[in-house]
């Protein structure tokens, strides 16, 4: 399988290589032309906005599907279409598209969840006085994530990373006359940027290592062999770092690395930490919660935190196996604290919130572990099933006159009941179930299934590190039964059971069609959507596929094949497990959480119940970090800007001041001094002199007298001596 | 007896200059001014005449003059001294007069306007 390198629209393209790469140009510039009409036309358009912006969006959707079947009808080898974009050095950071089977995926996922976010949104919205606005903010946001699938180069990931970073700030901040939105919108982006942080130091990395064109390696062949290429010239990060000298790489092992290659790789996996909020930068999704749900439901359930996968998906090659280590172990932590959190919490979305979290979490494991496909699998199926419940939570929230907190739900199941069976189905969904025995299950099924098997995998292949890896397969096990318990407890707090607040249940009422109709498609698909998925996932792995044997490729330098291990831990997955814990967690909640608070007394678990409710006190902990001490250091720099530096700049013009003054009493002392001499000697003498006119004749004449006489006799003596 | 010389008459001279000259640097009435500046004029008057009478070919020795006659020049300017001196006083009175008018009296000690 060869890939097609084309600068511009030249002639290497086949007709339909180069219509695909057109269709998906033009579906993600229709949100973005989208946007900009709304935002100037928002004032005319008033309720029209929202079905414009969907109906945009409709045909993106169908752009994006028509561009699938295409390319179910090429050889399906990966098209990367660039332009010059920004000149550096000698060479040139391109823009682009970089199409193969895993952008068609994710471009039909994205505008599918998009457009039906986009549904939802206008019964949910209803009635804001900036309803037009948010719609204008949904499509931006949408141009961004779908540039973020569509880039080619590292460089443009990282434009577009920013722009969905900020579209995300925008949301979340969309009822800022609020202070809680408007303190979770700074705090998302804060965290963003920290990320960022790091991912700019990876990818200056690269850049000095490997120069500008840092192209990203399409998944044409499983990544890991040498083959995930761009040809044309230009060199994929991967063929820049690994080809010998002589055909213009570097010529690096992946297996043996110079460290500064694993830093960078940790470096990109920082913008992943940040935007898929992993364990240090997490604790800015569950606030993200303050945004309206349509919202939660895509942004910070399907699409943006996805982004941290996606881009760790692409980098995945050159992720050397300590990269690898660590983004697993990161996945890992973050999925068990994300679970042990969710079970605590009574407030609906922020169950929602950290079972993504939790999610995330097995997908950044399954790809540190090497299940690359799956992982990236989870991702899609994720997205379905996640933005479902966040949906069908936003109608209950919508019909409970804005109460989220589950305590006072209950019973909804008689006044909803398609919410409930959409909420129920995606329960399973996301519990991963199957007919036990048989293989055959839901959509989640077959992706978590996937991770875990990777992990195991992984786990055999790490006995370096001893017991510990272990953990690594342990760990996403058991928290799949937890899972299941909290998404079960969630299910039964609100549906099942007596009502707990009789006021707010008797108005409660079924959702309008613009917002069940987005929750009944997406819970369609998380039922049904593994099939086509697996299919596209079959020509990323190369691989033949069957279904209900999960082939999981490893890290493929250890040559490890988890087929055998699957099949032996096959009871364990697709056993009773998630029946048991899902049947005990509506047992337990049914009646409210009269059953629960006994248990959560009990004194062992009532310390980690208080744990687990503080959020292990990471928020406290990022607020002595972040804020008293980014306040302390305010306070240090105001001190000496205003001591140190005012007072150098104020002592300048006291010199001058001093200087100014000395040289005054030079002026006065010494030169009108002088001047003022010379003045009084001349009016001494004029005085002196003036005594002579006394303005009486006599004297004068007198005067003429004596001159004439002293005159004359001086001639006198003159001729006296001459003869 | 003995000759009277050139130096009796310039002694002369001189003694009516020195009465001038005293006169006019003594004398607070202008008219005593007026006859110092007489004395003075004649004094000078005297000079000539004598001066007329010793010369190389003056007085009454000489005969060359005009028409063969005697030298007579010092006489004549004497004769125009005396008129100048005439009308010199005229001017000096006028000028007395209008001081008199001004200041209402002939004392000279009172013309100090150009005191400075």
């Amino acid at each position: 399988m060869r890939t097609v390198f084309a600068g511009g629209f030249d002639s290497t393209m086949t007709d339909a290589q180069s219509t695909i790469c057109c269709l998906l140009v033009t579906a993600s510039l229709l949100p973005l032309i989208s946007c900009v009409i709304v935002l100037f036309a928002g004032r005319w358009l008033k309720t029209a906005a929202g079905g414009f912006a969907t109906a945009m969006l409709g045909v993106s959707v169908l752009l994006s599907l028509a561009a699938w079947f295409k390319w179910a009808g090429t050889d399906q080898s990966a098209i990367v279409w660039s332009i010059p974009w920004i000149p550096a050095g000698e060479s040139w950071f391109y823009l682009g598209a970089l199409v193969d089977s895993l952008t068609i995926a994710m471009m039909a996922m994205v505008t599918l969840v998009s457009t039906l976010v986009h549904l939802y949104s206008i019964g949910y919205m209803k009635g804001d006085p900036r309803f037009s606005r948010f719609f204008a903010y949904l499509s931006l946001f949408t141009f961004s994530m779908l540039g973020i699938v569509m880039s080619n180069s590292l460089m443009m990931i990282f434009v577009f990373w920013e722009l969905v970073g900020l579209t995300s700030y925008l949301l979340i901040g969309f009822w800022f006359e609020k202070k809680g939105p408007r303190l979770a919108c700074k705090k998302a982006f804060v965290m963003n940027r920290i990320g960022d942080f790091g991912f700019l130091v990876g990818f200056g990395i690269l850049f000095c290592q490997v120069g500008a064109n840092l192209m990203l390696p399409a998944a044409v062949t499983a990544p890991g062999n040498g083959e995930s290429v761009a040809g044309g010239g230009v060199l994929t990060v991967y063929q820049a770092l690994t080809l010998p000298a002589a055909q213009g790489g570097l010529g690096i092992d992946i297996l043996n690395p110079p460290m500064w290659l694993t830093i960078s790789g940790l470096g990109l996996f920082c913008g992943a930490i940040g935007k898929s909020a992993q364990f240090p930068l997490h604790t800015w999704l569950p606030d993200a919660m303050e945004g309206p749900t349509p919202v939660s439901s895509i942004v910070h359930s399907a699409t943006m935190v996805a982004a941290g996968v996606y881009l760790t998906g692409r980098i995945y090659p050159i992720l050397t196996p300590t990269a690898h280590l660590v983004v697993a172990s990161i996945g890992l932590i973050t999925l068990v604290m994300a679970a042990c959190m969710a079970l605590v919490m009574t407030d609906i979305k922020r169950v929602l919130a950290y079972s993504t979290l939790s999610q995330l979490g097995y997908m950044i494991l399954g790809l540190g572990a090497g299940a690359w496909a799956f992982a990236l699998f989870h991702l899609i199926t994720h997205a379905f099933f996640k933005c479902c419940l966040f949906q069908c939570s936003g109608s209950v929230i919508n019909s409970m006159h804005h109460e989220q907190d589950m305590r006072s739900y209950g019973g909804l199941m008689k006044k909803m009941p398609i919410t409930a069976a959409c909420y129920a189905v995606c329960t399973l969904a996301i519990a991963g179930a199957s007919i036990p025995f048989l293989g055959i299950g839901i959509s989640g099924f077959y992706s978590k299934d996937g991770i875990i098997a990777g992990t195991i995998a992984y786990g055999d292949a790490m006995q370096a590190i001893g017991g510990w890896s272990n953990l690594f397969w342990l760990g996403p096990t058991v928290i799949a039964y937890v899972t299941v318990f909290y998404m079960a407890r969630s299910f039964a707090l609100t549906f099942l059971g007596k009502s707990r607040d009789q006021a707010k249940f008797d108005h409660a009422h079924e959702a309008p069609w613009t917002m069940w109709l987005p929750q009944a498609v997406l819970a369609f698909l998380a039922l049904f959507s593994a099939l086509p998925m697996f299919r596209v996932l079959a020509d990323i792995t190369g691989a033949e596929q069957a279904m209900g044997i999960a082939y999981v490729q490893t890290v493929t330098e250890l040559g490890h094949d988890s087929r055998a291990m699957h099949s032996t831990h096959a009871f364990l997955l697709h056993g009773f497990g998630w029946i048991i814990a899902g049947v005990a967690g509506v047992l337990i909640y049914t009646p409210g959480m009269t059953i629960s608070s006994k248990i959560a007394a009990l004194p062992v678990i009532r310390q980690l119940y208080t744990w687990a409710y503080n959020k292990f006190y990471f928020d406290a902990l990022y607020d002595i970090i972040g804020v008293w001490l980014g306040k302390a250091i305010a306070k240090l720099a105001a001190t000496v800007d205003k001591y140190i530096v005012d007072g150098l700049v104020n002592l300048v013009p006291l010199l001058g001041k001093g200087w100014a003054g000395f040289i005054r009493e030079v002026d006065e002392k010494i030169v009108d001094a002088s001047v003022n001499a010379a003045a009084d000697i001349a009016l001494a003498g004029g005085t002196a002199l003036r005594s002579t006119q006394s303005g009486q004749i006599r004297t004068y004449v007198l005067g003429v007298f004596v001159i004439l006489g002293i005159a004359g006799f001086t001639i006198f003596i003159t001729m006296m001596l001459v003869h | 007896m003995f000759e009277i010389g050139l130096h009796h008459y310039l002694l002369v001279s001189i003694l009516l200059m020195s009465a001038g000259v005293g006169t006019i640097l003594t004398k607070r009435n202008a008219i005593g001014i007026l006859i110092g500046v007489e004395l003075i004029l004649n004094a000078a008057g005297v000079n000539l005449v004598a001066f007329n009478n010793f010369s190389w070919s003056g007085g009454a020795h000489g005969s060359s003059g005009v028409l063969g006659g005697p030298v007579i020049d010092g006489v004549v300017f004497t004769m125009f001294v005396i008129v100048l001196a005439a009308a010199e006083a005229a001017i000096a009175l006028a000028i007395f007069l209008n001081f008199y008018n001004n200041h209402s009296s002939i004392d000279v000690t009172k013309a100090d306007e150009l005191k400075g």
